[in-house]
C-alpha cells in the first residue's frame, strides 16, 4: 500500500500582470500507509493548494511527489490512484445516489455491473446510506449529501484519500458526530489520508500527525500533543489550543523577564536556554494559570476579574493587572471554582509551564517542561 | 412576510389616497395595453372579414357581418411551402447554433488554456456586428462555395449555416454566463474520477445545462425563424422561400387582400408562439438560474 511524499513542494501562481504569488513554499511532509494527516492553517495558508497539487488538479511549480517512491507529480488526477471529496460534497446534481458513487467506476475501471453494484452498495451499508441509494442529492439532509461523498471515495478503494474541509458546511453537534465517525472509517479501512481545515480542533482530535501551514510554509509537523506542548514558534503557539496561549511581551534583564505590568524571575535552568536573545515573548496556556487566594511566591501576581465565562465544566477568566486596563488575558479554571466579575485574585504562572520565544523571529526557545508520564505514550 | 404586513398598514393608514392612485395606475395601464394591443387585434378582426366587409367596415369593429374563413384558407396553402422550409431550416439552426455556443462557453469557462480571453473577446464582438454589415461578403462567400450549383437545395443549406454561425456568438455568451455559475468543483471530481474532457461535458455538463438550452433555442428559434434580410440575400429560388420571404411576396401577389396578408402574418408567427409555449417553464427556470 501507500505512502505518499512531498518533498520540497512549491506552488508559484502567476497572475495575469505578470506577478507571481507563492502559495506553497517547499513543503516537505510524509505521509505512512494507514496514516491521517490533518493539514491546518488559517485560511490563505496554501493548504488547499497543497491538496489539490495531490490531487492533481494543480501543477507542481516545484519539487517532487511521490506516491509508493514513483514521481506522480505528471500524472492525470484519475492515474493517481486517489479519491477526494471536496468541501462542496461536488455531487452530481443529476445523479441518483446510486449514479453518483458508481460514476467513477465505470469512468475510470474495467468492471462489469454487477460488481460495481455490488461494491457501491457494500460501501453505502457501510456507511449507512443504502435506503437513499435512489435518491437525487437535492433530497437528501447536508450530513446524508457528506456520507455520499464519502462513499464515492471509498468505492473507489484509492490509496489516499483527500479531504478538504469535509465537515464545514455541517451544524456544530453533526460535526462532532462525523468527525468520531470518520475517525473510525478511516481506521477501518486503513488508507493514508490528508485532511485539510482551518479548525484546530478537528485537527487536533482527529489526526495521527498534524502538519501547520502559514503563509505556504510548512511551520511544525508532529503528533497533536506535541504541537500543543511543544510548539515550534510563536504561530503554532497561537493557532493550537481554543482558548489560544497567552503572549507578553518582555525584555530580558539578566535572569529576569520585564513587562510592562509585571516581572518575571527565572531559575538559571531556564534562563541559560534563552541563549543571548533579550527581546521575548513569554507564552502561558491559559489552563497552566492557577487562581489563589493568597500572594505566596515570586511568580504569583495580583489581578482583577474582568470578564467570566462559564463553560460549565469550566471558566474562561479574563484578567487584568489593572483594574481599568482593558489589555486582558485569560485563565481557565475549575467550571465550579467561583469567581466574580470586579474581584481581585492571584494568578500563578509555574514556571515549568512557561513558553519562551524569540520575539523576532518567533521561535521557540524553550517550551514548557512534561512529566514523562503525561506525554504522549499511549496508556492502557 | 414582513412586506405584506408593511403594505396592510400602509393601506389602512392611507386607504382614499391610495385607491385613487390604483385607479389612476390601472387606467393608464388599461389604456397602455389598449394600444399595444390595438394593431394586433385589427389584423385579426381583418383575417375574418371579406373584401367587402374590410372596405365597408372600420377595422376594429368586430367582423359580425361578412364572416369568412377563406383569408386563412388562403393563406395557409400560399405559404405551406414556405413553412416547411422554414421549419427545415430553422430547427437545425437554432440546435446547432445552441449545441456549439454550449460546447464553446465550455471550453471557455471550465478548461483552463492559454488566449481564453483573446477568443473570448472575439465571440463578444461578433454578437454586436449587425446583419447589414455582411450581407455583401456574406454573398460573395457562398457565391465561391457555390452549394446553390451542387443542388436545388443548396440555397436552404447556406442559410442554415449562416444562421448557425451567426447564432454561435450570442449562445456561447449566454451559455458561459450560466456556466460560471456552475460549481467548478463538480467538473474537479468528474476529472478525479476519471472521465475526459468529452466525457464530462456529455455525462456532467449537458444534462445541468437543459434549462439553458430551452432559454438559447426560444431565442434561436425566434430570432432566426423571424429573420428576413439573410434569406432576402441567399434565397433565389422561389421554391427554397422561407415563410418571411413568402409573406412578403404575398403582399406582391395580392396587392390589395389585406385579410389574406393578416392571415399570413397570424399563421408565419404561430411556431415561435408555440415554441414559447411548449419551452416556457424552462424558459423561466433558465432565466433564474
Amino acid at each position: 500500500m501507500a505512502d505518499l511524499q512531498l518533498d520540497d513542494v512549491t506552488k508559484v501562481f502567476v497572475e495575469d500582470d505578470g506577478n507571481e504569488i507563492t502559495a506553497v513554499d517547499e513543503v516537505s511532509l510524509a505521509i505512512d500507509d494507514g496514516e491521517f494527516l490533518v493539514l491546518v492553517g488559517p485560511s490563505g495558508c496554501g493548504k488547499s493548494t497543497t491538496l489539490r497539487m495531490v490531487a492533481g488538479l494543480e501543477t507542481v511549480s516545484d519539487g517532487a511527489i511521490r506516491l509508493d517512491g514513483s514521481v506522480i507529480n505528471d500524472a492525470k488526477p484519475a492515474e493517481r490512484d486517489i479519491a477526494m471529496v471536496f468541501q462542496s460534497y461536488a455531487l452530481y446534481p443529476h445523479m441518483t445516489v446510486r449514479e453518483n458513487m458508481s460514476f467513477g467506476l465505470e469512468e475510470s475501471t474495467s468492471m462489469p455491473d454487477e460488481e460495481i453494484t455490488a461494491t457501491v452498495e457494500d460501501a453505502a451499508t457501510m456507511l449507512g446510506i443504502d435506503d437513499l441509494l435512489d435518491r437525487k442529492p437535492d433530497d437528501l439532509s447536508g450530513g446524508q449529501q457528506q456520507r455520499v461523498a464519502l462513499g464515492r471515495a471509498i468505492v473507489r478503494d484509492p490509496e489516499v484519500f483527500l479531504l478538504d474541509e469535509p465537515l464545514s458546511n455541517l451544524d456544530a453537534k453533526l460535526r462532532a458526530q462525523m468527525r468520531t465517525e470518520l475517525q473510525r472509517l478511516q481506521e477501518d479501512l486503513g488508507v493514508a489520508t490528508i485532511y485539510v481545515t482551518h479548525d484546530q480542533t478537528e485537527a487536533m482530535t482527529m489526526a495521527d500527525k498534524i502538519a501547520i501551514l502559514n503563509d505556504g510554509q510548512l511551520q511544525q509537523v508532529g503528533t497533536p500533543l506535541e504541537c500543543y506542548h511543544e510548539p515550534a514558534n510563536l504561530f503554532v503557539a497561537s493557532f493550537i489550543g481554543e482558548p489560544s496561549m497567552n503572549f507578553f511581551d518582555v525584555s530580558r534583564d539578566g535572569e529576569t523577564l520585564v513587562h510592562d505590568d509585571f516581572a518575571y524571575d527565572l531559575t538559571p535552568e531556564t534562563a541559560s536556554e534563552l541563549g543571548d536573545h533579550d527581546e521575548l515573548v513569554l507564552g502561558i496556556r491559559p489552563e497552566d494559570i492557577e487562581l489563589r487566594s493568597t500572594q505566596d511566591d515570586t511568580h504569583s501576581y495580583e489581578t482583577f476579574v474582568d470578564v467570566v465565562e462559564p463553560m460549565g465544566n469550566e471558566n474562561n477568566v479574563y484578567l487584568t493587572f489593572d483594574a481599568d486596563s482593558t489589555e486582558t488575558f485569560v485563565a481557565t479554571i475549575d467550571g465550579l471554582h467561583h469567581v466574580e466579575e470586579g474581584q481581585s485574585v492571584i494568578a500563578h504562572v509555574p514556571e515549568d509551564a512557561i513558553h519562551i520565544f524569540d520575539r523576532a523571529s518567533g521561535t521557540a526557545l524553550r517550551n514548557r517542561t512534561l512529566d514523562t508520564q503525561t506525554m504522549p505514550e499511549p496508556q492502557l | 412576510m414582513a412586506t405584506t404586513t408593511d403594505d396592510k398598514s400602509e393601506q389602512t393608514d392611507t386607504e382614499t389616497g391610495l385607491e385613487l392612485h390604483r385607479v389612476a395606475l390601472y387606467g393608464a395601464l388599461l389604456a397602455l395595453v389598449g394600444a399595444y394591443l390595438s394593431p394586433l387585434y385589427s389584423g385579426l378582426t381583418t383575417a375574418f372579414k371579406t373584401q367587402e366587409a374590410y372596405r365597408n367596415t372600420s377595422p376594429l369593429q368586430p367582423p359580425i357581418e361578412g364572416v369568412t374563413i377563406d383569408p386563412w384558407l388562403t393563406a395557409g396553402s400560399e405559404l405551406a411551402f414556405a413553412m416547411v422550409n422554414s421549419f427545415a431550416m430553422v430547427i437545425p439552426a437554432a440546435v446547432l447554433s445552441a449545441l456549439f455556443g454550449s460546447l464553446t462557453a465550455y471550453g471557455l469557462t471550465k478548461v483552463d488554456w492559454r488566449g481564453q480571453v483573446f477568443v473570448l473577446v472575439l465571440f463578444l464582438a461578433a454578437v454586436f456586428i449587425p446583419y447589414q454589415a455582411v450581407l455583401v461578403p456574406l454573398r460573395q462567400f457562398w457565391s465561391m462555395v457555390g452549394l446553390s450549383q451542387v443542388h436545388p437545395r443548396g440555397e436552404l443549406v447556406e442559410l442554415t449555416i449562416t444562421h448557425i454561425a451567426y447564432g454561435i456568438p450570442i449562445c456561447t455568451i449566454l451559455f458561459r454566463s450560466y456556466y460560471q455559475t456552475l460549481d467548478s468543483e463538480l467538473i474537479e471530481a468528474a476529472r478525479l474520477d476519471g472521465a475526459s474532457l468529452a466525457r464530462i461535458y456529455r455525462k456532467i455538463v449537458l444534462p445541468l445545462s437543459l434549462p439553458m438550452f430551452a432559454v438559447t433555442l426560444i431565442y434561436q428559434f425566434t430570432q432566426v425563424w423571424n429573420d428576413f434580410l439573410f434569406a432576402l440575400v441567399l434565397l433565389s429560388n422561389r421554391s427554397n422561400y422561407v415563410v418571411t420571404l413568402e409573406l412578403n411576396a404575398l403582399q406582391g401577389s395580392m396587392a390589395t387582400n389585406y385579410s389574406v396578408q393578416m392571415a399570413g402574418a397570424f399563421i408565419a408567427a404561430l411556431p415561435t408562439i408555440l415554441v414559447y409555449i411548449l419551452f416556457g417553464e424552462q424558459f423561466a427556470k433558465g432565466q433564474t438560474l
